[in-house]
């Protein structure tokens, strides 16, 4: 019985967590997965993010709703980020993704030092009612402060599901991504529309920093433990499908939850990329790649 | 002869050292039907990538409606009633056959419903009114290039460049594609049909204009055109060759 309360435990611990790791890819599903730009300083402007919230946080204001706000500054850096990339590259004729790589490589140093430089390596957190309390179902226990993030999620990924096949200019934004020429034929400008979807990823990232920064305290290196995490899932879902982020994230947080009680926690960073791995071998689009 | 609705002007384009276009001139009238003709490599394909936007040219001017649009990058081409359709069609998949119309109808300034009905009419136009829900990826070669130039009518525009719309297709999915654009053309717009299909052109056109080594080697009626020894040499040669 011990063992299966532990499996029942890790269940919902994975469930919890990998809906959390959706957050975080949401923004990657749109900037990677649908427009192909290698987007690694993502999980850093998530902790950018969570910063901004903090901050906010210190004046009494709810990390969520901290969150909320700070989704419109930051859907405009977005904007700003995307006009200098395709300045830099896409105009160029470039667009070659080494070069974007290493530029995004730059720019997530640059958020990690200057988030150094202003608030120190000490870690940070937000001060919420319910932290240190746990649901309590039976003999599965889950701590609110990664309960309450996780529940985040499921709307998120609702809206944004409902953005991208629902308006035309979710519809502009899946179509550039397929064919830049066929889309201005139409009359849509295609860098403002991809410059609109970064934007979008962006305010995503703070979303995800607020949900991130209630789960425990941030330091300005946090991002680091999730590129490979982020990116596998995306991959994983079939690159860019909203709801398949989400169930690709949750397939690897139970994994890792799993491989965490039962075997060694210093095992659980390789379970994303061996899911993939075996994935793609069988599947080469991903799991719900294809399917919307 | 009232102002053309497209001028063409010294229009000229090397990529390296291969000049691939020009410089050459021409006009299309209002409502009119050009067909433009010339074997592989001749120029075609550079001459409307500079129409529409797609490249830049090294010389010359480029104007619609009397305004010079030479500089304009293709969606403000295309705003202005200049579209166009692709030699090999690319529907977005993952979309149905109404959405693949709905993309380029955001930054119109009317209301989902009008978006929807204009689709709506652009897809019986063309013939594909039943598949409308039909994914795009799903479609029959002929559907696709209904759906191609469904895709470039879905912006309302006054000329229509469609580039080999009917290569591969039988002798019947021919005279369907065929009875779509005079119906178009009756309908106001302006066609400039890229073709490698003779009879198809001929019958189409009003006026046929053939490049060679991206120059003008011949204007004139479908009739002129398909008599003329120079036009004859260089591509009725190449095709009884063949």
């Amino acid at each position: 019985m011990i063992v299966l309360d532990l499996a029942l435990n890790a269940v919902a611990t994975g469930i919890v967590l990998g809906s959390i790791y959706a957050l975080l890819a949401l923004g990657l599903a749109i900037t990677f997965g649908i427009l192909h730009i290698p987007n690694v300083a993502h999980p850093a402007i998530v902790i950018a993010g969570a910063y901004a919230v903090v901050v906010l946080n210190r004046f009494g204001l709810d990390p969520i709703l901290a969150g909320l706000l700070w989704s419109i500054p930051f859907y405009f850096i977005g904007l700003a980020f995307y006009e200098f990339y395709a300045r830099s590259f896409e105009s160029r004729g470039g667009g070659n993704t080494l070069q974007s790589l290493t530029l995004f490589f730059g720019i997530s140093l640059v958020i990690e030092i200057a988030l150094v430089v202003a608030y120190g390596t000490d870690l940070r957190s937000v001060r919420v009612g319910y932290v240190g309390e746990s649901l309590r179902l039976g003999t599965v226990a889950i701590p609110y402060r990664f309960l309450v993030p996780a529940l985040i999620t499921p709307v998120v990924v609702f809206l944004l599901w409902l953005y991208l096949s629902k308006t035309n200019t979710g519809l502009a934004i899946r179509a550039v991504a397929h064919d830049e020429r066929a889309v201005s034929v139409a009359g849509v400008n295609p860098t403002a529309i991809k410059r609109h979807a970064f934007g979008i990823a962006t305010a995503l990232a703070v979303i995800a920093g607020a949900a991130l920064v209630i789960t425990g305290p941030v330091d300005p290196f946090a991002g680091r433990i999730h590129i490979g995490r982020v990116f596998a899932i995306v991959v994983l879902a079939g690159m860019g499908t909203i709801p398949g982020t989400l169930a690709a994230a949750i397939i690897i947080g139970v994994a890792e939850s799993l491989v965490m009680s039962f075997a060694s926690p210093s095992w659980a960073p390789g379970v994303a990329f061996a899911i993939l791995l075996a994935t793609l071998a069988l599947r080469p689009t991903g799991l719900f790649g294809g399917v919307r | 002869m009232s102002e053309p609705l497209l001028s063409v002007r010294d229009v000229s384009k090397s990529f390296g050292a291969i000049k691939a276009l020009g410089p050459v001139g021409l006009d299309v009238a209002e409502g009119e039907r050009l067909g433009i003709i010339g074997p592989n490599g001749s120029g075609k394909t550079t001459l409307i990538n500079c129409i529409t936007g797609f490249f830049r040219p090294d010389t010359g001017t480029i104007s619609y409606k009397g305004q010079d649009i030479t500089r304009l990058p293709a969606y403000r081409r295309a705003r202005l009633g200049l579209s166009r359709s692709f030699q090999i069609p690319h529907p977005f998949t993952g979309m149905t056959v109404i959405e693949n119309l709905l993309v380029p109808m955001d930054y119109g300034a009317t209301s989902a419903r009008k978006e929807l009905e204009n689709a709506e009419e652009i897809l019986r136009s063309v013939g594909l009114a039943e598949r409308r829900d039909h994914p795009a990826e799903q479609l029959s070669q002929l559907e696709l290039r209904k759906l191609e130039l469904a895709r470039a009518l879905a912006a309302r525009p006054a000329i229509l460049i469609a580039d080999e719309a009917m290569a591969g297709l039988s002798e019947a999915e021919i005279d369907d594609i065929l009875s779509v654009l005079f119906e178009l053309n009756r309908a106001g717009v302006t066609v400039i049909m890229i073709e490698h299909i003779m009879h198809a052109v001929m019958r189409y056109s009003e006026r046929v204009i053939c490049l060679e080594t991206g120059q003008v080697i011949a204007e004139g009626s479908p009739e002129k055109i398909t008599s003329s020894p120079v036009v004859q040499k260089v591509y009725f040669g190449e095709q009884t060759a063949r």
